[in-house]
């Protein structure tokens, strides 16, 4: 594959954008700033005099100090905005709001909105580089490169690997934004969870459906376990979180059924009991901490790139 | 004033002059032998143009009265000039609903000092709610020439039957725009691929065909008249097509942006784009142009949905659903490439049987009431055409293919630039 210096786009707005070699470029960054963050002085200059606004319209504690950290590190002068305690409340549209804040020579925006498609319409608006937060039941473009960087440091090329993605598909960007991302990467990826939280169109977007999670379990090399988002879900898309957990919850003992180990991941915050048992979640076959690690050199790649494209 | 248009092309079915390759003279607000013409007349020359009698729109928002600072009637009489109708039936969704005589007295006062006709449709259920029935018997009397709920889609079946009942008292014409909101009440677009790919709600075409199969059932039983307005899945229209052949008093219109736009166009989140009903795939696309041709889908609306720009330049999930459309209808159902002769039906003659409104033909002696237009035009739609008081069309920047050259209506000419 041809490896580009430069990324294809201004913005992160999602992967449904990205080229492939993107994708390449972007984890041959993260593996050296991954390096970076393993020395004792974890700091670069890379984001000297570079400005990002953080302006998180919807609740993040991970994400949002992944990016801190990750700008931190980068030495990026940040202002951070979180909708709670803001203008949003006061009427103000959001064009206004990020308007106000460009004002103060901003260069970058990461933001985290609860509609899809809020970043397509900032950034036909303003002149900051624009990094998709997660939007909605949109796109979380860095929690799949993170996701995917993860895989492919655990299985290595996942050209033909066997991906599950489990859980509430249907309100879930995470799960959007994996399937874009693993089908460019080259792998085969399959979707397990009720019938009601799978979109009817989902095997468009070139996947495979399952509803027996015991043989999605079988098939597959990495197990991405998805939160049940009971917070996005309107109505009521099955009965309880018990007959979730008894038919959907992963746990040990299942696990140990099978006839070989798998990868277990999940993009957090769990809910343990659910949809992942703790012994699940803390066991060896989890990845889900070396998920947290690398989302920061994930996250400071796509800042550099992104900058070094000014 | 007076004037002699050169070298026209009359469409009107059912006219004594159709076809005829003429001039038209038009003298104090009537059409008069153009041999009678003198020679100080103010000429217009066509190039061979057609003219068909002016058109007829049903189903566009007026804004007033509630809504002035998204269209007045003085721009909404603007726009329908320049897209060629010069007869609107507007919709009740006004605020207050036009749910009574008075309503419809109000707008039929607009009418007559506007240069276009205003044939006022008063809501089935108070408010536009969907449970009281309203009194739809002195609303007629009045002078309402349909009843709907308008873009707000009944969804009791009770009501529905008995509005449909109801108005066979006075060989009425009940209208509903099929949806049931329960299958998606939080929907955004089509669903479909885009849909799933973008993260947005999708409205299956189901939540359509449902009430479209509801809606004919309860004609069959009632025996009365229906327009299903706005209808946009191809099933929607093998029901319809169905319920024709089992000789039911069925019609249906197609929303013009339907014709013309996909689902797949809203791969940018252009909330210019989010519409009710939602634009479908390319096949259901297909389907609705086919049935227009074939007759199976009687008219086209222009869904004309003026919108305040604080309304629209949102986040797509919280813009509001519609678009203007009178000043593109044309261009939009001229995508389905009809015969000359198929647009004036289609525009001219079948709104107005639907309604019960008697044809302004073209011939000697009648009040001159006609849209003058070129299917072969080219023409770009910009934003500074735009008459209408809001700015929410889809259509700004597009090369569109036909063009309204002009109406003459009330003793107006108006041409289009």
């Amino acid at each position: 594959m041809a490896t580009l210096q430069q990324l294809s786009t201004n913005h992160l707005l999602g992967i449904k954008y990205l080229k492939p070699e993107d994708i390449h470029l972007i984890f041959e960054t993260t593996r050296n700033f991954k390096e970076v963050l393993n020395r004792p002085i974890k700091k670069v200059p890379s984001l000297r005099d570079i400005t990002v606004a953080n302006l998180f319209f919807e609740n993040s504690t991970r994400t949002r100090i992944s990016f801190e950290l990750a700008e931190k590190r980068l030495s990026a002068d940040i202002v951070n905005f979180s909708a709670s305690a803001s203008s949003v409340k006061k009427g103000e549209t959001l064009l206004d709001t990020v308007n106000n804040i460009l004002s103060m020579k901003v260069d970058m925006v990461v933001m985290r909105h609860p509609a899809p498609g809020a970043h397509h319409f900032l950034a036909q608006h303003i002149d900051a580089n624009i990094i998709n937060a997660g939007d909605g039941t949109h796109e979380h473009p860095t929690q799949a490169l993170l996701d995917a960087f993860s895989m492919w440091e655990k299985v290595g090329d996942l050209a033909g690997k066997k991906i599950a993605i489990f859980g509430d598909i249907l309100h879930s960007r995470v799960a959007l934004s994996n399937i874009f991302c693993l089908n460019k990467l080259g792998a085969q990826v399959k979707v397990c969870g009720p019938p009601t939280l799978i979109p009817k169109y989902i095997e468009k977007l070139g996947v495979t459906v399952e509803h027996d999670l015991r043989k999605t379990l079988q098939w597959c090399d990495v197990a991405n376990v998805l939160r049940i988002q009971l917070e996005r879900q309107d109505l009521k898309y099955f009965p309880s979180l018990r007959e979730y957990a008894l038919y959907y919850g992963i746990n040990k003992p299942l696990l140990d059924s099978l006839d070989k180990p798998i990868v277990i991941m999940h993009p957090g915050p769990i809910n343990r009991g659910v949809e992942i048992t703790g012994d699940v979640a803390d066991s060896d076959h989890s990845i889900i901490l070396q998920q947290v690690e690398n989302g920061v050199a994930v996250r400071m790649a796509v800042l550099f790139l992104l900058a070094s494209g000014r | 004033m007076n004037y002699l248009i050169r070298n026209v092309t009359i469409l009107d079915p059912d006219g004594p002059w159709h076809l005829r390759q003429t001039n038209l003279y038009i003298r104090d607000g009537k059409i008069t032998d153009p041999g009678k013409a003198p020679g100080s007349v103010k000429e217009w020359d066509l190039n061979g143009a057609y003219c068909s009698p002016g058109w007829v729109d049903i189903g566009a928002h007026s804004g007033d009265p509630g809504f002035e600072h998204r269209e007045d009637f003085s721009t909404l009489a603007d726009a329908a000039l320049a897209g060629g109708f010069t007869g609107l039936a507007c919709f009740p969704n006004t605020a207050p609903v036009t749910h009574s005589k008075p309503g419809i007295l109000y707008m039929l006062r607009q009418s007559d000092r506007l240069p276009v006709d205003i044939y006022p449709t008063g809501a089935i259920s108070m408010d536009c709610a969907g449970t009281d029935i309203t009194e739809m018997m002195d609303m007629h009397a009045a002078g309402a020439v349909a009843f709907t709920d308008g873009k707000q889609p009944v969804q009791h079946a009770g009501l529905m039957m008995r509005a449909l009942q109801y108005v066979r008292a006075f060989d009425g014409l009940i209208i509903n725009r099929p949806m049931d909101l329960a299958i998606a009440p939080h929907g955004e677009m089509h669903e479909g691929y885009t849909s799933t790919s973008l993260g947005l709600t999708g409205i299956p075409a189901l939540a359509e065909e449902l009430i479209v199969q509801r809606d004919l059932d309860l004609l069959a039983y009632t025996g009365s008249r229906l327009l299903l307005h706005t209808i946009s899945s191809a099933r929607s229209v093998e029901l319809i097509r169905h319920a024709k052949s089992r000789g039911l008093s069925a019609m249906a219109s197609v929303a013009a942006h339907n014709l013309y736009f996909t689902d797949e166009d809203l791969a940018g989140f252009d909330s210019n784009l989010k519409l009710a009903p939602p634009l479908r795939s390319a096949d259901d696309r297909k389907a609705l142009l086919e049935a227009l041709l074939v007759g199976t889908i009687d008219l086209v609306s222009s869904n004309h949905t003026p919108l305040e720009e604080e309304a629209k330049k949102l986040e797509f999930p919280y813009a509001k659903s519609g678009a203007l459309g009178l000043e593109t209808t044309f261009s939009a159902l001229n995508t389905a490439r009809p015969a000359p002769e198929k647009l004036a039906e289609i525009l001219a003659i079948r709104p107005r049987k639907a309604l019960n409104l008697a044809v302004p033909h073209i011939e000697e002696g009648a009040a001159a009431n006609l849209t003058f237009f070129d299917p072969e035009m080219e023409w770009v739609y910009t934003g500074k055409d735009i008459r209408s008081k809001s700015r929410n069309s889809p259509f700004v920047g597009r090369t569109l293919q036909g063009k309204v050259l002009g109406t003459y209506h009330k003793g107006e000419l108006r041409k289009n630039p």
